[in-house]
């Protein structure tokens, strides 16, 4: 068994060491090799994917819940608007920043910026409604600079440079992979017709046909935005959703 | 009956002589308002006593410039409010921190103390129902008679000009008796506290107290050996410490390094931290202080700090001795003095960016065994080198 003890230094390794953390003292004093942002000064670049604050744009959005079901802390919620229709609400309480909500949103009406820093004064607040997640918050800005990282080799170094970052990008919503639902058992079907009430872009029909007093449903693949809300609510649970 | 017209004369014709004062008072006389109203004051009696050429007088006359102004209250006043912030700069630095700067960011948070100050000022001192209630607000004011009384010997002046307001041939001996009464008032305050850190601090104090002591007397006298004065201002003589070859850091550099880490367990600075040990004792014998007073506490090792390092200054780096700055005259001694203890001060705090707190044994052992050996050597070294030279 090999026993571990204290190392034992000589007067002149003592002597070498006392040396270097003073020279090493000296040095830092002078030139320090300090990468911290000083935050509120100056902003680190972020880059244009951030994920941080959301924005949300009505026209876009076609009630499909998307975003809510996905969101795996729970965090949105579906609100009823006046026009009828159902937007998402945020709590950013629960929000854990994956930002599968705006991967989802088939319509592009969710989308990032580069926002980080908003604060609430209660619980309550943190609960976002629809209509304060159009507009983005208001922010007091102190920043004059903003800092880059950058690798050289294997050193990291701070480079700052006079500008003002702009928080709210502008990027093209995500499309992700487009999809189209379809009925899987035709057989099954209950022409129960919740598949057409719910479809917001019309691309369920339903044709009767009087000789067999059947009803043939059908989707049309162009008219489907892939939503997935048909898929949900389809009470046989015949409807899938596949890659267009 | 006082001789007044005796008193003035001696004051008169004993000031600093600075020339620059002069070239300043003869551009005034050349302004076309100012230099009137000047010479109107200057001129101005009362009594037939022309008042303001004697406050001037007084002001720079030399036992009374030299307490108030360099190596005086103002110096030591000055110190107080930069070496704090200095300190907490270049520590930060050290470890890539930013250190004070929210408050006027423009000088880099320069009067963060002024602030601290100002903060301690309008805090409660609280005086809890343990303490001993006369004590626990004497004791910190009374550690002020040990830590100022050494300001009266310490001479900024170079070769053939001393700047100490008074000359004696015991000056060493009764600044290193005095810096040895300052522990006492520290166990007294803890005493006072009656708290079980402060008792802890308190008892610290003391064993660091013995550690340091003995090693840090016996330096002294190797210098006072190997000067053959104990007077400040034969100290920096044209006899001793003429040239910098001869400073007693080159002289007797083990005496030097005795008397720094002496300098730095007695103003418990890290690595020395031991009785006011923050992350166990809780600032030791002062953990129940609060406002000002605590303000005073907090200042006074500076304070200890200051006069120690003036001394360190007088006895191995030459005192007040450089090359002379034009229109300055004598005042460039003071200034020199001023900017080398600043910078022994300077290595005194940054001690605590490079060495962790040592454990009270280790300090005890390096007190009595690596100091000890090292002032007795330089004693031993100073009488060979005194018999030598």
């Amino acid at each position: 068994m090999k026993k571990v003890g204290t190392p034992e230094y000589d007067l002149s390794d003592k002597l070498k060491y006392h040396v270097s953390a003073l020279s090493t003292a000296a040095k830092e004093m002078a030139l320090p090799l300090n990468i911290t942002t000083h935050y509120p000064r100056e902003r680190k670049r972020q880059p244009a994917c951030f994920r941080g604050y959301m924005l949300f744009d009505p026209e876009r959005c076609i009630s499909c819940f998307q975003c809510s079901f996905v969101c795996p802390a729970n965090a949105i919620w579906m609100k009823d608007a006046p026009s009828g229709r159902y937007y998402p609400t945020v709590d950013y309480g629960k929000c854990i920043f994956c930002h599968f909500c705006i991967d989802s949103c088939p319509g592009g009406a969710l989308r990032t910026t580069k926002i980080h820093d908003v604060a609430y004064k209660t619980m309550d607040e943190m609960f976002t409604s629809t209509e304060e997640m159009i507009e983005p918050p208001e922010i007091i800005r102190e920043d004059e600079g903003v800092v880059d990282y950058v690798i050289d080799k294997e050193d990291l170094s701070l480079k700052r440079t006079k500008e003002i970052d702009e928080l709210i990008v502008d990027v093209e919503p995500s499309q992700g992979v487009p999809m189209i639902s379809v009925c899987v058992d035709r057989g099954s079907c209950l022409a129960c017709k919740v598949c057409d009430k719910i479809c917001e872009s019309g691309a369920v029909s339903s044709v009767v046909e009087e000789a067999t007093m059947t009803v043939k449903m059908g989707i049309d693949a162009e008219k489907c935005t892939g939503c997935g809300l048909c898929v949900k609510e389809c009470s046989m649970q015949i409807l899938r959703l596949v890659r267009k | 009956m006082i001789d007044i017209s005796g008193l003035i004369g001696t004051i008169m014709n004993n000031p600093v002589n600075i020339p620059l004062l002069y070239v300043i008072y003869d551009l005034l006389l050349k302004i076309p308002v100012l230099g009137g109203i000047v010479a109107f004051l200057l001129d101005f009696t009362i009594l037939g006593m022309p008042i303001v050429k004697y406050i001037i007088g007084f002001v720079l006359w030399k036992p009374f410039f030299t307490l108030i102004i360099i190596p005086g209250f103002a110096t030591l006043g000055t110190m107080l409010l930069v070496l704090p912030w200095l300190e907490r700069k270049l520590v930060g630095r050290m470890q890539w921190r930013v250190g004070p700067r929210e408050i006027e960011p423009h000088t880099r948070g320069s009067i963060q103390l002024l602030a601290d100050t100002l903060r301690f000022l309008f805090q409660e001192v609280i005086i809890h129902k343990d303490a001993h209630k006369h004590y626990f607000l004497q004791f910190p004011f009374l550690y002020f008679i040990p830590v100022l009384l050494p300001l009266l010997f310490i001479n900024a002046g170079a070769a053939g000009h001393p700047l100490v307001p008074i000359q004696t041939d015991y000056a060493l001996q009764i600044m290193i008796g005095l810096v040895s009464l300052m522990p006492v008032f520290i166990i007294g305050v803890a005493w006072a506290a009656n708290n079980r850190f402060s008792f802890i601090g308190a008892v610290r104090e003391a064993f660091m107290y013995f550690a340091y002591e003995i090693p840090f007397i016996i330096a002294v006298l190797a210098m006072i050996v190997l000067y053959g004065t104990s007077n400040t201002a034969e100290v920096i003589s044209g006899v001793n410490q003429s040239t910098w070859l001869h400073w007693g850091v080159i002289l007797n550099p083990l005496a030097a390094l005795t008397f720094f880490i002496a300098t730095a367990m007695a103003t418990s600075r890290l690595p020395f931290d031991i009785p006011e040990a923050d992350q166990e004792v809780a600032f030791g014998p002062f953990v129940e202080y609060t406002g000002i007073v605590f303000g005073l506490a907090y200042i006074m090792a500076y304070e200890k700090a200051y006069v120690l390092a003036a001394i360190m200054t007088m006895l191995f780096f030459g005192g007040g001795s450089g090359p002379v700055i034009p229109y300055l005259g004598e005042l460039s001694y003071g200034i020199w003095f001023v900017v080398k203890t600043l910078i022994i001060l300077l290595v005194l705090v940054n001690l605590r960016g490079v060495y962790p707190r040592y454990r009270i044994d280790q300090a005890l052992g390096i007190g009595w065994s690596a100091m000890l050996t090292f002032a007795l050597v330089a004693l031993v070294w100073s009488i060979v080198i005194g018999v030598i030279i």
